[in-house]
């Protein structure tokens, strides 16, 4: 019988840093093109780009977040992932989401790229001792005491749910006759909220409507773990309503993150 | 600020300071000291107490034999005292090159004088000292008659802790490097403290405090290394009494500006600490600072060269024509390179590095200023002379830079024992012999023969004789490049794309009736020349290299057979006067070549098969 690896607790760390994951998806993507040559033949299958790698994780939110997944801050330098006693060195966050509905823990989602080959046939099995010894995290954020201020936002008042995402795209630059790159840079960054309240009171104009909010996550004993700033506009609004039901209404915010240049 | 700065277009670049931190990628003007130059007579300041200024400006500096060689250097300071050859000997006077800016005193060769005397001195020198032989000591001077006193020696390999300037038995270790470049040592003799300060551009080595009453010595002798390949002194100045540290940077940088080339731009290639021993002309400062482009950029895919020959075709009608070249370097070389993801401060250095080319050091007094060394691309050569011609600068976002340079290479298309060839990384280009082994599809192998025919390039094709992906040889007689059975072609075996377009231009004439109609005209024989481009996509580093090989070995103008795709399939003659090359990434080569029907044969024995023959 094939063997499976069994996963009861997911090890996951970044950068040496301990997350407690639910769920961990590992991809690679090799662009290959074929060479097809005068006579009909094919020739080889030729080398578009390097080889890139997806990795995702669903890991619930223990503490305050590290700098290196802060998408939309300045740190864009590698990071180096754990999973299965597999090294993943060149891993380079993209983007970083979560959902916070009423009552219920926060789960944030990540997304990387990486880069270069992986010994992805060493993965295993964790040890009973490791399963056993794992210790149980002091705060999990949750729903209950998590916040959105709406103070910034004008004539929103009951927020019911709210979800929050900032990505960026991650270009690689290479040396010549290398597959790694030296650097991945950050473009494009941007967050963006949706949110779900009774009220968003007036509505949008062609250029939107400024807004001004703060994300507090927090666990079930008000502990605050972290707080995401999004200065934008809100580009999106939506108001449902069902026979006996109540008017619920959505809108979407949508930030572009800039960096002002600095004097050299 | 100075002409260097501000011929830029970039701003925040200064001076060195030795007193600064600096950051990988900053710039600086290295100038020795930040401070002016000032002549040594130049007495605007006070009286210097200028009593000995020998120099190498004009050759009313010096005394010479009837074979040039030196007799005597002669004090600009009247009055004072002069330097002579005693020796009848011809060959221990020193040599007296009149482009040069030196005199050289190699072996036993010597020059001496007296009326140096002096308790209290400056001494500034500028000289080179030649790479010896070996490693042991060297007298650059001695005042007095002794012969272990008085003396300023170096000595030991060229490297930090191991060259040393020795004055009488004590030793210094010198932070430049002290053989092959200009050096000023300066040396502040003060006889009131009996202390002896010893400086080695700018830097202040140490003092020797026990110095005795053989440096206070009218007797000053030059040279006399037996054995050696000598020094080249450039210009000794001697004050009498004191002068002020300011003063003494100010004769300092005026020979500074006056024979050292290392001046001028240098970019910080680490953190620089503060200190002068971190300065771009010494030994630990080389660590931190750099005038070589390839310790700070790299090139990324997308780089691409094209080569295009000089040639002046003759055409003698029916289609025949010869290309005459024009020269022996025939193929041009130029690369369009490409430094992508740079970093805003990467790209400040990047650009002022490109306009700061032109100020390179000249090669020589009758040639241009020298190119830029760079590393090229796979498969050509590394340290490649290039000439930087444009540049292009464009930001997609904030500090995210791609900047593209033109660059052109004049020298590298030359004739050597192999032949003709460019700028191909010859490492990967091995010389075939009976015992070569390892070989694969697409390899290429000189192959060295006293004949001329059979001297040249092969390609490994055994792939295509039915010995699989290669061999791990040695091979067979029978098999050699040259064998009854050969794996090795000289062909144009390469397949082209499957896309292809070809379009044709019928060679005719026509006859313009003016407000009538046009009459067309046979031109002659073979109407059907073609000229046109194949191209090579996706290719892997080995067959680029062969393709690129192969079209470089014909060096724009020499014929080949080419055999035409589906539905042609005709073999015809060729030649290519131009191609390019674009690595786009690991293993994945595009190249697209020119190549124009050649209706003559190749063979020494041309026929035209319309030639006219008079006969009487």
């Amino acid at each position: 019988m094939a063997k499976f690896i069994n996963y009861q607790n997911l090890d996951f760390k970044l950068n040496s840093q301990n997350f407690y994951a639910n769920k961990i998806s590992l991809s690679i993507n090799a662009s290959v093109d074929p060479v097809l040559v005068s006579d009909g033949t094919l020739l080889d299958y030729a080398p578009q780009g390097s080889l890139v790698g997806s990795l995702s994780s669903d890991f619930y939110l223990t503490g305050s977040l590290p700098n290196f997944l802060d998408i939309t801050g300045t740190n864009s330098e590698k990071i180096t992932g754990l999973f299965g006693g597999v090294q993943i060195d060149n891993l380079y966050a993209k983007s970083l989401s979560f959902s916070v509905e009423p009552f219920q823990p926060i789960i944030l989602s990540v997304e990387f790229d990486w880069y270069g080959r992986l010994s992805i046939q060493n993965l295993e099995e964790q040890t009973v001792s490791e399963r056993n010894n794992k210790a149980s995290p002091q705060y999990i954020a949750n729903a209950y005491r998590s916040s959105m201020t709406n103070a910034g936002l004008d004539g929103v008042e009951s927020i019911v749910n709210f979800s929050y995402n900032s990505s960026c795209d991650r270009p690689a630059f290479f040396k010549v006759d290398e597959i790694v790159p030296f650097r991945v840079a950050k473009l494009n960054k941007k967050a963006e909220i949706s949110l779900s309240s009774n009220d968003l009171g007036d509505s949008i104009d062609i250029d939107g409507k400024t807004v001004n909010t703060t994300l507090t996550l927090k666990d079930l004993y008000n502990t605050s773990l972290q707080v995401f700033y999004v200065s934008g506009v809100m580009n999106n609004q939506k108001y449902d309503i069902s026979e006996g039901g109540y008017l619920l209404t959505s809108a979407n915010i949508f930030q572009q993150v800039t960096e002002a240049k600095y004097l050299i | 600020m100075s002409y260097l700065i501000s011929g830029l277009n970039i701003k925040n670049i200064s001076e060195y300071d030795n007193s600064f931190l600096y950051s990988p990628y900053d710039i600086i003007d290295y100038q020795l000291n930040t401070g002016i130059s000032v002549m040594p007579n130049y007495t605007g300041f006070g009286i210097t107490g200028l009593t000995t200024w020998f120099s190498n400006d004009s050759l009313n500096n010096f005394l010479t034999d009837t074979s040039f060689r030196v007799t005597g250097w002669l004090n600009n300071v009247s009055g004072s005292g002069n330097l002579f050859t005693e020796n009848s000997d011809v060959n221990s006077r020193g040599n007296i090159d009149f482009d040069q800016s030196y005199i050289t005193l190699s072996d036993s060769q010597v020059l001496s004088g007296s009326g140096f005397n002096s308790d209290s001195r400056i001494l500034l020198l500028a000289f080179e000292v030649i790479t010896p032989t070996n490693f042991n000591e060297q007298t650059i001077f001695k005042f007095g008659t002794g012969d272990s006193n008085g003396f300023l020696k170096v000595k030991g390999r060229d490297e930090l802790f191991s060259a040393k300037f020795v004055l009488d038995n004590q030793e210094f270790n010198a932070i430049s490097s002290v053989y092959d470049d200009k050096n000023i040592v300066t040396l502040i003799q003060n006889s009131s403290n009996s202390s002896l300060k010893i400086r080695q551009n700018g830097y202040e080595l140490g003092t020797y405090s026990s110095f005795n009453d053989y440096w206070k010595s009218g007797e000053l002798t030059l040279g006399s290394n037996p054995g050696n390949v000598g020094i080249r002194y450039h210009e000794i100045i001697h004050f009498t009494g004191s002068l002020n540290s300011d003063q003494i940077d100010q004769y300092e940088k005026y020979l500074f500006e006056k024979y050292f080339k290392n001046d001028g731009l240098y970019f910080a290639k680490n953190n620089v600490p503060q200190g002068s021993e971190y300065s771009p002309i010494t030994y630990t400062g080389k660590n931190y600072w750099t005038k070589n482009i390839n310790d700070l950029f790299f090139l990324s895919y997308g780089s691409s060269a094209s080569f295009s020959a000089k040639l002046s075709p003759l055409t003698f009608g029916d289609g025949y024509k010869t290309n005459i070249t024009n020269g022996i370097n025939t193929l041009n070389s130029k690369f369009n390179i490409i430094y992508d993801g740079l970093t805003d401060l990467q790209a400040k250095a990047l650009i002022a590095y490109f306009e700061n080319t032109p100020q390179s050091q000249s090669k020589s007094d009758y040639e241009g200023f020298k190119g830029v060394d760079l590393n090229l691309f796979t498969p050509y050569k590394q340290d490649c002379e290039t000439y930087f011609l444009n540049i292009n600068h464009s930001t997609p976002y904030n500090d995210i830079n791609k900047i593209n340079i033109e660059a052109e290479a004049l020298y590298e298309s030359c004739l050597n024992y192999k032949g003709m060839y460019v700028l191909l990384d010859e490492k990967n280009i091995r010389t075939y012999t009976d015992t070569t082994f390892e070989f694969a599809y697409n390899d290429v192998f000189y192959y060295p023969s006293n004949n001329f025919s059979e001297r040249g390039y092969y390609f490994y094709t055994g792939q295509a004789k039915g010995v699989a992906q290669g061999s791990t040889g040695p091979l067979l007689p029978q098999n050699s490049p040259t064998g009854a059975n050969t794996y090795f072609s000289r062909d144009f075996y390469f397949k082209q794309d499957i896309e292809y377009d070809i379009s044709e231009n019928i060679r005719i004439r026509t006859v313009d009736f003016k407000n009538s109609t046009k009459e067309y005209k046979k031109d002659g024989e073979y109407p059907n020349i073609f000229e046109f481009e194949v191209t090579f996509s996706k290719r892997s580093n080995k067959e680029a290299l062969a393709i690129l090989k192969f079209l470089d070995d014909k060096a724009g103008f020499k014929i080949f057979n080419y055999t035409l795709p589906q539905p042609y399939n005709k073999t015809i003659q060729v030649y290519c006067p131009e191609w390019n090359h674009t690595y786009q990434f690991y293993d994945n080569n595009s190249i697209s070549a020119k190549f124009i029907q050649f209706n003559n044969k190749f063979s020494s024995s041309t026929v035209f098969n319309s030639l006219i023959t008079f006969t009487s």
